[in-house]
């Protein structure tokens, strides 16, 4: 746990300590709420604006983890302190966790500023429905994506250009969690899909919190589902830590 | 002939030396599954607001899928030399840098359309988009356009890569501020009249609208004035970049910063 937390701790620091990191997690959020806010005005849905606000927030956590979860192993390789963080005594899943948990943590900054850039901007009334569980709602989705981000995380050892790959996957998990297009507007056989993603029930919570709903069930489901993903990243990541390894392909970039 | 061989070789070389780090799988998901995805990700979003129908996200996705390849690119085209510790060479040439830069964004404007092309049969097929045969050629002009002023833009952020250290930053947000200001996903009525006045000096706007006026049939006698509009977006960023090429070239010199990361 300490090592977690150390570990979290630091890494948020490091992320602080990128121009690049900071910039655009200042500035992106900013733009994809304002583009909600317009599009959602557009289509005289003004009562709406709120959950408009709230999605663009969750898509900035998402890709805060996503790309922080592909550049967790390819920035150590780049930096040259893979092959330490494995020799680290410690499991691989306590020294890459900490890692993914800072990507959800500092992305939790594109809800505050979507929500706030709403208010002041477009002077959008912060009426939660239910304020308290909007707070445990959030804190569960941003663990829910840290843990779904390991599972990631732990894929990428054995790809050399994680990063890249990363990059397709940004609007189809918005898509499918239903951040701001509800999912029954999409096809059927996309239900089952986004039913396993820790995503879809963590922003489920977050709006449910947000218009009125039962958080709770959601909160549970995304807390669970994220901890299937921790214990499976945790495997793979051993497991695909050794292939690394024994094929001498850990640090190849 | 020297200056046309200079454009088209030297851009073609320098597009497979700062290029490089792609392969066909790096290539299929980030330049053409995440141009679709983002296409399908507004068009649903669009048919659940109902803020305009399934055509006008799928033709404006489409031409905006240029902009990551052709701004990214047009970045690269200046930055990348300064990462691998060649742009010394690069400015050591007795050409003229103008052309050397201009012909580097040829083959990114390529890709653009490529991929344009690409996202917007996808687009059409999964959705079910009929587009009339004869607005074709009109469409690969506009695509062509779009992807052409784009790329320029993309090298006028990386000229500001010899002024400043991280210029990857600066093209991250001009990718995101296209995708609101360009009317491609906000119809541009909708936006505040400074928002609208800002779209009209970007590359995609116009390439826009001329896309959506042929793919409703409306022919390219119509949609000429978009499309000569983006041409001279592009055009008029061609000119910006290679000025700014030049001042901060000369500035590099002067305080020795030229390689300075």
């Amino acid at each position: 746990m300490r090592t977690l937390l150390i570990g979290t701790l630091m890494h948020a620091k490091h992320m602080s300590r990128s121009p690049f990191e900071v910039s655009l997690a200042l500035v992106i959020p900013v733009v994809q709420a304002t583009m909600a806010v317009h599009l959602f005005r557009a289509g005289q849905e003004p009562h709406r604006l709120l959950e408009a606000a709230v999605g663009a927030g969750l898509m900035g956590v998402w890709s805060s983890v996503l790309f922080g979860s592909g550049g967790a192993i390819q920035n150590q390789r780049w930096q040259g302190t893979l092959e330490m963080i494995i020799m680290a005594p410690r499991r691989p899943v306590t020294v890459l966790l900490p890692i993914t948990a800072a990507t959800a943590i500092t992305g939790t900054y594109a809800m505050l500023a979507t929500l706030l850039w709403g208010r002041l901007l477009y002077g959008i009334p912060l009426d939660l429905a239910r304020p308290y569980a909007f707070l445990a709602a959030t804190l569960a989705c941003v663990a829910g994506l840290g843990m779904f981000g390991l599972l990631l995380a732990s894929t990428f050892v054995l790809l050399r250009n994680a990063n890249a790959l990363a990059n397709p996957l940004e609007y189809p998990i918005w898509l499918l969690s239903g951040m701001l297009v509800p999912i029954s507007v999409l096809p059927s056989w996309t239900v089952p899909i986004a039913a396993v993603l820790p995503t879809t029930w963590g922003a489920r919570a977050v709006r449910e919190a947000t218009v009125g709903g039962p958080v709770w069930p959601s909160i549970g489901i995304c807390l669970a589902i994220g901890t299937g993903c921790l214990l499976l990243g945790a495997y793979c990541l051993t497991s695909f830590e050794r292939r690394a390894r024994a094929a001498a392909t850990l640090a190849l970039s | 002939m020297s200056t046309l061989r200079l454009i088209t070789t030297g851009g073609a070389l320098a597009y497979r030396a700062l290029f490089n780090w792609t392969s066909p799988t790096m290539y299929a998901g980030t330049l053409l599954a995440g141009p679709t995805f983002q296409l399908l990700f507004f068009a649903y979003l669009g048919r659940q607001l109902r803020v305009a129908d399934d055509g006008f996200f799928i033709v404006g996705n489409a031409v905006l899928a240029a902009s990551s390849a052709c701004v990214f690119g047009g970045t690269m085209a200046v930055a990348n030399e300064r990462r691998y510790g060649t742009l010394g060479h690069v400015l050591l040439s007795p050409r003229s840098r103008t052309a050397i830069f201009w012909g580097r964004v040829l083959p990114y404007a390529g890709n653009g359309l490529l991929i344009a092309a690409f996202t917007l049969t996808a687009g059409s097929l999964l959705l079910g988009l009929r587009i009339p045969l004869a607005a074709l050629p009109g469409l690969g002009l506009a695509l062509a356009a779009g992807s052409l002023a784009c790329g320029f833009f993309g090298l006028t952020l990386g000229a500001l890569g010899l002024r400043f250290r991280d210029v990857w930053v600066v093209s991250n947000v001009a990718v995101a501020v296209l995708l609101l200001l360009t009317g491609v996903n906000v119809p541009r009525g909708e936006l505040p009249q400074w928002m609208i006045g800002v779209g009209h000096v970007l590359p995609i706007t116009h390439a826009a609208e001329a896309a959506r006026l042929l793919a409703a049939g409306r022919g390219l006698g119509a949609a000429a004035p978009a499309l000569l509009a983006e041409l001279l977006v592009g055009a008029g960023y061609a000119i910006v970049a290679a000025a700014l090429l030049k001042t901060f070239e000369a500035e590099s010199r002067r305080r020795a910063s030229l390689e300075t990361l």
